[in-house]
């Protein structure tokens, strides 16, 4: 009896090793076990259907794991804290530094030489500037947008500035006689919820971020005179406090004929307002002292562990092929961040997408510290404190400084 | 085969699961209050420092931090008896009216509770909408000028209680309605023989039989009301100006939007400790008036 029943209990137990060495290979997440598997996290659903071609050219399987952006951070987070990571991860350019400080990208810095593509002068020199973090290289760009102005010609035209204001001067004279139009008539729609947005309009009074600096860099004159500006947009009622009409319909009744945005709302209006074709385009930011936007979109990073560094760096050295880029372009509608990708006609002839291509030639970086996140959003709350809570700017600012000196400190 | 090991053999799985499931993450998030871990942190244990009470300490000078505390009592002292004597209602007046039209007002009153947030939150957003929305249309037509539903501070808060109320009724209409069903005949068909009126039967039967259930709905839903999270974080993101921030949706910004899980831990420990007060004081209050 006795000996049967071991029999029983050796056969169940080799019966379960059995079942687990068969699934292992299937099961582990993240950097798969078989040798000629890549894995790629990323937020763009479009690349599943576009790495095929890669798959046959080099012989690897790329195992595509899309992740929306809403879950992405949370993602990254676990696979940081865990260590099981993908091969290769898309990051977007904001969370370059909070990531990278975590050390959760392998340093590609020496693999550069090794590869076509991946030379720094390929890419635009302000994308180049979100992939280094403190000497070392984090990621390859990948795709590349920016803020512009779109305007409405016809409404615009009627105030005198056909081609849309130049200068933030030539803006508030526009913003003006549009907002004396009427009742519920506004100038602009200015981006609210968008942390990117007060460093932009700072840049263009010549205000810089300089890191050393930390808290220090927020009492110069350049960040009070963009915050100034804001609120005078607010406070003459050029633009509107509340969410108000649904956007599109806005823009294309023309109570709203202006708002700033990035490459992507081409295609929204062209889709959301068809009734208004060729009345409205984009151009250049307004200036100041310059006309500086933000430099975003997103790069190809390596995880930290991963063990097929090689066949990552030449999956992500086919994505910044300039050929690639157009492709990807024509897939997705991301601007390439190759420069000889703009030459494409699918892109040069484009004049909406060339505005954003000449745009993207006057962008800054944005800060690459960890705290930038924080600190976008405290900058979001103090303009809301002094747009809709009535709060006195110099106050406000006072707040503002002795909280991100907290934040910088921690 | 019977021993003193038998009654554990049974509770055993479940007191370990909860063991692991439940006391360890408290513990464990008990234990990172009182550190600075954040995302670095996490990656590389060696770089959190043990900070003691700072977090704490930081906690209760952070005006936002305050703010949400506020918000939070707010919510609790105009949405819990809102939603109690709400939900009261309709079980009471459910339980009145016929069979089948009362089946079909329960699915009804139920469906909110078992909907997904996000579905709720695009339709209400829609109702609450400034320059479309149904409620301001309303309104409208009997020249009311339009409310600025979620665009401001004390109006947002009010609006989300609303939102609160109404998908909450659902689950403590059940439990009234089931409580008012186990109320035994015999105490009506005494009082209709010594002449009482359906007033005097609510207040001398029908309330104090159900004091159980009462009781219970109140603290489960008080307990809920100060978690309150789901609905500022998909209808007004805490804003306008911090206006509908809750204590639960300030943790989840501290701790998963700015990584800041020490600071967030702590604040959940100041959740947690407020909870447990208000729990307790109504047990103390509950005690005091067993003789019913």
């Amino acid at each position: 009896m006795l000996t049967t029943k071991k029999l029983m209990l050796a056969l169940m137990f080799g019966f379960i090793l059995f079942v687990a060495a068969c699934s292992d290979d299937s099961t582990t997440e993240g950097g798969s076990s078989d040798e000629n598997t890549i894995t790629v996290w990323t937020m763009s659903k479009a690349l599943k259907d576009f790495v095929p071609q890669y798959e046959e050219e080099a012989g690897v399987n790329v195992d595509v794991q899309v992740i929306p952006w809403d879950n992405a951070h949370d993602k990254l987070l676990t696979a940081v804290a865990s260590g099981e990571g993908p091969d290769v991860l898309q990051i977007g350019t904001t969370w370059v530094a909070e990531f990278a400080e975590a050390s959760t990208f392998l340093d590609l810095t020496e693999y550069l030489d090794d590869y076509d593509n991946l030379a720094d002068d390929n890419f635009y020199e302000s994308a180049i500037g979100t992939t280094k973090y403190k000497e070392q290289t984090i990621g390859i760009p990948w795709y590349v947008d920016t803020r512009a102005l779109f305007y409405r010609t016809d409404i615009l035209a009627d105030v005198g500035y056909p081609e849309g204001p130049a200068t933030w001067d030539e803006m508030i004279n526009a913003s003006r006689q549009l907002a004396a139009r009427g009742d519920e008539q506004y100038a602009i729609d200015l981006p609210t919820t968008d942390p990117q947005f007060p460093f932009i309009l700072a840049w263009e009074q010549g205000w810089n971020y300089e890191i050393g600096n930390g808290a220090d860099n927020f009492q110069s004159k350049g960040f009070k005179e963009a915050i100034e500006l804001h609120h005078l947009f607010y406070e003459e009622e050029l633009s509107q406090t509340g969410e108000g009409k649904e956007f599109f319909q806005a823009f294309s009744d023309g109570s709203k004929p202006m708002f700033i945005s990035g490459p992507w709302d081409i295609g929204m209006i062209k889709e959301r307002a068809p009734d208004i074709e060729g009345k409205w385009d984009v151009r250049l930011m307004p200036s100041a002292e310059n006309n500086k936007s933000m430099m975003g979109g997103a790069h190809l990073s390596i995880f930290h562990n991963s063990e097929k560094v090689d066949k990552s760096l030449d999956f992500i050295n086919w994505m910044a092929d300039p050929e690639t880029q157009v492709e990807w372009y024509k897939a997705n509608s991301e601007l390439p961040a190759n420069l000889s990708a703009w030459e494409d006609p699918a892109l040069a002839d484009d004049e909406m997408v060339s505005t954003f291509g000449e745009q993207l030639k006057s962008t800054q970086p944005l800060p690459l510290i960890p705290e930038y996140e924080r600190l976008g959003q405290e900058i979001l709350t103090s303009l809301e404190e002094i747009n809709r809570g009535g709060a006195d700017i110099d106050q406000a600012l006072e707040e503002f400084q002795t909280k991100a000196a907290e934040i910088l400190d921690r | 085969m019977k021993s003193k090991w038998t009654p554990f053999l049974f509770i055993g799985p479940a007191v370990l699961l909860l063991i692991i499931f439940s006391f360890v993450p408290i513990l464990i998030a008990f234990g990172i209050s009182f550190t600075d871990t954040n995302l670095i942190g996490l990656a590389n244990w060696s770089k959190i420092n043990v900070i003691a009470f700072d977090n704490y300490a930081d906690l209760f000078s952070d005006k936002k931090f305050l703010e949400s505390i506020g918000n939070t009592i707010f919510y609790v002292i105009i949405g819990v008896p809102l939603a109690v004597g709400s939900s009261f209602m309709i079980a009471f007046f459910l339980n009145l009216i016929g069979s089948w039209l009362a089946s079909t007002f329960r699915v009804i009153y139920y469906v909110p509770s078992v909907t997904n947030i996000v579905a709720i939150a695009v339709v209400w957003g829609f109702l609450y909408n400034q320059e479309y929305g149904l409620f301001n249309y309303l309104l409208s037509l009997v020249d009311i000028d339009k409310v600025p539903w979620l665009e401001d501070p004390l109006v947002a808060k009010l609006s989300l209680i609303l939102l609160a109320v109404w998908k909450s009724n659902g689950v403590s209409m059940l439990i009234f309605l089931a409580a008012l069903q186990a109320i035994p005949r015999v105490y009506y068909e005494a009082a209709d023989i010594d002449g009482a009126n359906r007033w005097q039967k609510l207040i001398k039967i029908t309330i104090p039989s159900m004091s159980f259930a009462t009781f219970f709905v109140t603290v489960t839903t008080l307990i809920g009301w100060l978690q309150f999270f789901e609905e500022p974080f998909v209808m007004t993101d805490g804003g306008p100006l911090n206006g509908t921030n809750s204590i639960a949706l300030f943790i989840y910004q501290e701790g998963f939007q700015y990584n800041e899980f020490g600071y967030g831990a702590a604040a959940s420990f100041i959740l947690f400790a407020i909870i447990i007060v208000a729990t307790l004081v109504q047990f103390k209050f509950r005690k005091s008036d067993q003789t019913l």
